[in-house]
């Protein structure tokens, strides 16, 4: 799967759990350019990405999350 | 020594003479000796848990990064953080878990193991604990690298300004800021006279006017009434407010005077507009470090449950947020009280975000500022459990006597009329800063006359009105 088809995946993804349908992902996005994109909703946001892509991060990995871009090479390297 | 003391001040100014006139090479230096000798007059052999939790973590973060096998290097992790951790279970819990044996055996306190002077909380140790514990997590997380001098590690746990009540601080901007920033600013220095004074401020005059009302019908329950135990329990946030709020502007100040930027602990927590909110202004460091150490690893582990998941780990964390400051029924209901309220925040947020936004409330003042004055109420009813009173016997007498006591008010009204000028004050303050940042620059503004007339102000406050005698700060005890 090629970066842009990640990207494309992770779009919805953030649609459904921040119910919002305008969002348009960045790599250089942080929960700060999203709304309601907290600590409470961003475990949430990565259980639905491992099951959607079938992957599974460490707790290692997700404490160096910086913005979208970080995400989209953790889950590049897994799948 | 605290930093409301005229010792304190004494100390400050033979340090800050000091420094600025040594090499900058060697100010972090100088900054480790007195840090030290601070925390060493409060008892010498204190010192030894500092210097013991540094070594600890010194040679932890390099053993992390010289193991490549995973499964190695996760133990390795769990036995080091166990290490660090140890002192401060020890000190809060042995002697609460030796009375239950003692109790529980039926054998009297005078066989207890160790003397009482053995047991005194070091003041700190939880705030240098949690700043230990975060540094080895982050090496072990790759995060940040190992510190290779141990010398800067025993500063970074050290660190007067912080040592004894926070902000907890992260490594990563410590040691940058340890080895670079060391410099005379003037802008900094002004900056840290401005928090000291803001600080002095809510420290002297807010919070110790407000312990001279409120401790005498904390202490005598029995004869107050309930609509005045009712109005002490109303006023009680601003007081710890004041307290820690206070306490971390003066650790802010002192250290940004020497050039160290700390980060700020509390942003105008009364005008959150919903309890999540709320804790994302009140005591900022703790919660961040809760936060990151703590509720990140529950809900990790418990994200495969969805939103239960994380409720689950909501009631969790605050329960050990609650058996943090007192192993206690009251606290663990407070915690409870408090990953209820945000278990309900949670589970109806999107909901609630849908009524905001179809009545356009989100940008309404006055809708706000009722939000505010609700999660205000919501806070001091849980501080009955998180506060003054120690027993659950005399929480439930509280709660009692202010639903069913009707005797009538009983206080010095000169006293309230006092203090809730005073609470006015910060209110109107943080209320402009909240709402109308651009206008009305106090201590910020370009006209030097209004800067001054503003620091005058304060100073006169301080003088008039400041407590002197009282030298404790509530969340030394934690």
């Amino acid at each position: 799967m090629i970066k842009k088809n990640v990207i494309l995946i992770l779009t919805d993804i953030f649609k459904e759990i921040f119910n919002n349908e305008d969002i348009v992902l960045d790599i250089k996005m942080t929960a700060k350019d999203i709304d309601n994109w907290d600590s409470l909703t961003h475990m949430l946001l990565i259980a639905k990405i491992e099951e959607k892509f079938s992957i599974k991060f460490k707790l290692k990995e997700l404490s160096n999350l910086d913005n979208v871009g970080n995400l989209v090479e953790i889950i590049n390297e897994k799948i | 020594m605290v930093f409301t003391s005229f010792e304190f001040i004494i100390f400050f100014l033979s340090l800050s003479i000091f420094y600025f006139s040594i090499s900058i090479k060697y100010r972090w230096k100088l900054l480790l000796i007195y840090s030290l000798f601070f925390y060493g007059l409060i008892k010498p052999i204190f010192i030894l848990i500092l210097l013991f939790i540094s070594i600890i973590i010194y040679l932890g973060s390099i053993l992390f990064e010289k193991i490549n096998y995973e499964k190695y290097k996760f133990y390795s992790f769990i036995i080091i953080l166990l290490i660090t951790i140890a002192p401060l279970l020890f000190f809060k819990y042995f002697n609460l878990i030796n009375q239950y044996i003692l109790t529980f055996f039926e054998r009297p306190p005078s066989k207890n193991i160790l003397s009482n002077s053995w047991l005194i909380l070091p003041i700190g140790i939880s705030y240098y604990t949690f700043m230990a514990v975060g540094y080895i997590t982050d090496v072990y997380n790759e995060k940040i690298k190992a510190e290779k001098n141990l010398f800067m590690v025993m500063l970074f746990i050290s660190f007067f300004p912080l040592v004894m009540s926070g902000p907890i601080e992260r490594a990563e901007k410590m040691f940058d800021q340890f080895r670079n920033n060391l410099f005379f600013d003037h802008k900094k220095v002004i900056y840290g006279f401005q928090m000291i004074l803001w600080g002095m401020f809510l420290k002297l005059v807010l919070a110790d006017n407000l312990s001279l009302f409120l401790n005498p019908i904390f202490e005598n329950i029995n004869y107050s009434s309930g609509k005045t135990i009712l109005l002490a329990i109303s006023l009680y946030p601003f007081q710890i407010y004041g307290d820690l709020g206070g306490y971390s502007l003066l650790a802010i100040g002192f250290s940004s005077i020497l050039g160290v930027h700390i980060r700020i602990n509390f942003k105008r927590p009364f005008f959150s507009t919903s309890m999540s909110n709320f804790w994302r202004r009140w005591h900022i460091s703790l919660i961040s470090w809760i936060t990151d150490y703590i509720y990140t690893p529950i809900t990790f582990f418990l994200r495969k449950n969805g939103l239960f998941g994380i409720i689950l780990s909501l009631l969790l964390t605050f329960l050990i947020a609650g058996l943090w400051h007192d192993a206690t029924i009251p606290f663990v209901i407070w915690g409870l009280i408090q990953g209820i309220v945000l278990s309900f925040e949670a589970i109806t947020k999107s909901s609630r975000l849908k009524i905001f936004n179809k009545n356009s409330l989100n940008n309404n003042i006055f809708f706000k500022v009722c939000c505010s004055i609700f999660v205000y109420f919501i806070f001091s009813f849980s501080l009955i459990f998180g506060g003054p009173f120690e027993s659950l016997n005399e929480c439930l007498f509280v709660i009692e006597k202010i639903f069913f006591n009707n005797d009538s008010f009983s206080y010095n009204k000169t006293e309230l009329l006092k203090l809730i000028i005073l609470i006015l004050i910060v209110l109107f303050l943080e209320f402009k800063q909240e709402y109308y940042p651009e206008k009305l620059k106090l201590f910020r503004n370009k006209n030097i006359l209004i800067r001054w007339i503003s620091y005058l102000s304060i100073i006169l406050f301080i003088v008039l009105l400041g407590v002197f005698s009282n030298d404790n700060f509530i969340y030394f005890q934690f």
